[in-house]
């Protein structure tokens, strides 16, 4: 008898646990989005997040490391030979750059259109390498305000474009990538200079193109670029190419998927533009 | 001296490093299937002292989550709190039940956690495969009896 006594008196108990929390929750979830609560929170204790990422980090650190010790001689050598003629190559393709540049310029000012500044300052910044919950398409990465980032910086990669930074905390910032499904850029057709809308699927390894329409001219293999018309991501870097074209005749617009031409899914390391 | 050798400190503590092991990370196969382990630790804790590990602790640990895992904040403190509820209600059952019912009843809690998980990706408009949220629980009922085992063995020679 006394038992179960006890049992009711604690299940009245958690009841009203419950109904306090799960409001507490709710609460929580209507008002993150426009106070940004998390977001401060970050802020705030940042020197407690920080150490533990750093521990979570820590066995992944261990194994590149043992993997890295147990690399042959030979393989590095061989490593070493295919980078020097990768620089080879890339640094005589640059060759080409600043006569193209100022080709460039004096061709803009022949049209008597608007010289666009490049970016000029990059800096390398590592990933934090934890898992985020599977579906977000956001990223860790360890320079914060120690290297004056700002929100809505541009973050590329070797390839093409990663993203851009959502949110700065004092030595760690998050980067939401070009896939997340709340993202979106304008794009430009480098083929036909046409502007397109590419927002995000959620799918890493998709983006699609919204608001094309039936007649428009627009092929598999496209490039697309930044056209810099968004005042976040600066001109001319690559975003990814036309993958697959799906006509509905019921549809308003033409069903377009781009794959992404940077890897997002497996970097270490990634480049900030100012 | 008397907090370290106190059950909610070294909980406390179990659960801190349970919250890093979530955050490890993996391969992305597994990645978008991996079980809810510090759930599944709560779960375990809470069946154990039901008096002392209860919604409380269930609240906390999700907000730390939120946090950490840049997900909206209440997402992982709203499945959290009702997944432990319903095992402060059924407790006395659960303890009671072999290794194979036990599974069973795991698998009836994870239910409300499917959904939870759903909805709100659904209303937060988070992109997710329903057949990947499945997989990890099952996964997770897969790997209960031996967790289970673990955490039973841990909890007799320490706490």
């Amino acid at each position: 008898m006394l038992n179960d006594d006890l049992h009711f008196k604690e299940s009245a108990l958690s009841f009203w646990k419950l109904f306090f929390f799960l409001s507490i929750s709710i609460i929580f979830l209507f008002f993150d989005k426009d106070l940004s609560l998390s977001q401060k929170i970050r802020e705030r204790s940042n020197h407690l997040i920080q150490p533990i990422y750093k521990i979570a980090e820590l066995p992944n650190i261990f194994f590149n490391n043992i993997n890295q010790h147990l690399n042959t001689r030979n393989k590095l050598i061989e490593e070493n030979k295919a980078l020097k003629k990768k620089i080879f190559i890339q640094s005589g393709i640059i060759q080409k750059i600043p006569p193209l540049k100022e080709e460039n310029k004096r061709l803009k000012k022949l049209l008597d259109s608007q010289d666009v500044t490049t970016s000029s300052r990059i800096q390398i910044a590592e990933l934090i390498n934890v898992n985020l919950s599977p579906f977000s398409n956001k990223i860790i990465i360890n320079k914060g305000k120690d290297i004056s980032l700002f929100e809505g910086q541009t973050v590329i990669d070797t390839f093409g474009i990663l993203g851009q930074i959502s949110e700065v905390n004092e030595s760690f910032s998050i980067v939401t990538l070009i896939t997340d499904p709340g993202h979106a850029l304008l794009a430009v057709n480098a083929r036909t200079n046409k502007r397109i809308v590419i927002s995000g699927t959620g799918d890493n390894r998709f983006l699609k193109a919204n608001y094309v329409s039936l007649n428009q001219d627009i092929r598999q293999g496209d490039i697309l670029i930044t056209s810099g018309l968004d005042n976040i991501f600066p001109e001319g870097y690559l975003i990814g190419e036309i993958s697959k074209i799906g006509n509905d005749k019921d549809e308003d617009f033409l069903d377009v998927k781009v794959t992404p031409s940077s890897t997002l899914t497996s970097n270490k390391e990634v480049m900030l533009l100012w | 001296m008397v907090i370290l050798n106190t059950v909610h400190f070294k909980i406390s503590l179990f659960l801190f490093f349970s919250i890093i092991i979530n955050l490890l990370p993996l391969p992305d196969i597994i990645n978008s299937c991996r079980p809810p382990i510090l759930l599944l630790i709560l779960i375990y804790w809470s069946l154990a002292y039901p008096n002392k590990i209860n919604l409380t602790y269930a609240f906390i640990t999700g907000i730390i989550m939120d946090i950490l895992l840049v997900t909206p904040l209440g997402f992982y403190a709203l499945t959290h709190v009702i997944t432990i509820y319903l095992i402060t209600i059924y407790y006395p059952q659960i303890r009671l039940q072999s290794n194979i019912n036990k599974m069973f009843s795991l698998l009836i809690i994870l239910i409300p956690y499917i959904f939870m998980s759903t909805v709100l990706n659904d209303i937060l408009e988070i992109q997710y495969n329903i057949l990947n949220i499945i997989f990890s629980v099952i996964i997770s009922v897969i790997i209960w009896p031996v967790l289970f085992h673990f955490l039973r063995i841990f909890r007799q020679k320490y706490v």
